[in-house]
């Protein structure tokens, strides 16, 4: 189960409000590369992982992903924070206002809601464990192109931690890969799903 | 016909893994950050694991 | 001084950010190198010392674990009534 530690994982700090950067950040929170979808598929796919270790594994950075969340929410929060109608506005953040008035909402940077299908559990433990390595690559890909976009350090901070989290957890997938690789038959990968087969035929 | 020559100086010789899977290959000998602090605006307590970006456009 | 006790908070602040962060790359590490006895010990290391530092911020500012409530004083429930860290400021 989860505790809750009252701070975020890297400080955010913003205090210069930008309707405009916020509405493509919060496409890291829920966007189809974003932290929550990674978040939900780590935690999903930890259940029928046969590998204690990597089971550890998914849990441990399916927990932190929840903590950047957390901070790409706060971003987009003090972002917009205080924005006046004229604010509003002028930035092209009148759809979402619409919608959401100033409220956090988990969407794409296109206005698409946060859903499921961003992500997959297939299962299968190579499977997840590939599906994995894409989408830290897909979300550090996202930061990169934030990046070019934002022009406030105070803004770029959080973001950098963010994108180099993610170079680190496709590190780690790629270890739990290989841990997996090493359970099994390295003449044939593919024999059977060690999440699901009991016997051979 | 070019002829490329490969180089296959690295310890972990990959291209003699099976083939149909991908391969990252073990942090070893993982070294830490003595400065905890820089660790954490890097993003990493491990220094080989800091990859910073700094691409641009710059095109007009 | 009041700037040397905005200081001294937010200086332990960013002590348990760093020790924090510490921990948990340390344990995604070791959930991949499971018997790197080295690094079960550093990660032992950091764990008290967040442990002190937790117990420390709580006594002379609130707590921010639900777990460090008893170091506080018992008249307010600070847990709920100070501010949220998605607030800034720290």
């Amino acid at each position: 189960m989860w505790n809750y530690e009252k701070r975020l994982q890297f400080p955010v700090n913003i205090t210069q409000p930008n309707a405009k950067i916020a509405q493509v950040i919060m496409s890291q929170y829920g966007g189809p590369d974003g932290e929550l979808g990674a978040s939900m598929r780590y935690l999903s796919q930890r259940y029928t992982m046969p590998y204690p270790e990597v089971a550890g594994l998914l849990t441990d950075i399916g927990t932190e992903e929840l903590a950047h969340l957390e901070m790409v929410s706060a971003i987009v929060y003090q972002l917009t924070k205080n924005l006046s109608m004229e604010e509003i506005e002028a930035s092209g953040f009148a759809p979402y206002y619409t919608d959401h008035t100033l409220g956090i909402y988990p969407q794409s940077a296109g206005g698409i809601p946060f859903n499921a299908g961003a992500f997959q559990s297939k299962g299968d433990a190579i499977t997840d464990l590939t599906e994995d390595l894409a989408a830290e690559q897909k979300a550090r890909t996202t930061y990169d192109n934030i990046l070019r976009l934002v022009k406030d350090n105070e803004v770029a901070e959080p973001i950098r931690f963010l994108r180099a989290r993610e170079i680190v957890h496709f590190q780690r997938f790629g270890e739990g890969l290989r841990l997996i690789q090493d359970k099994l038959d390295a003449k044939n990968f593919y024999a059977f799903n060690p999440e699901f087969d009991r016997c051979k035929c | 016909m070019q002829n490329f020559s490969k180089n296959y100086n690295q310890p972990e010789y990959v291209d003699q893994y099976p083939i149909a899977m991908a391969y990252v290959p073990w942090q070893q000998q993982a070294t830490v950050f003595e400065d905890l602090n820089a660790a954490f605006y890097a993003g990493t307590i491990f220094p080989e694991l800091e990859k910073p970006f700094v691409g641009r456009r710059c095109v007009k | 001084m009041k700037s040397n006790m905005v200081n001294e908070r937010a200086r332990l602040y960013h002590n348990i950010n760093v020790i924090g962060f510490v921990i948990v790359d340390m344990i995604e590490y070791l959930d991949t190198h499971p018997y790197d006895k080295e690094a079960i010990e550093y990660l032992n290391h950091y764990l008290a010392l967040k442990h002190q530092a937790m117990a420390e911020y709580a006594e002379k500012y609130g707590p921010l674990s639900i777990g460090n409530v008893p170091d506080t004083d018992c008249n307010e429930w600070k847990w709920a009534t100070q501010p949220m860290p998605w607030e800034g400021g720290f």
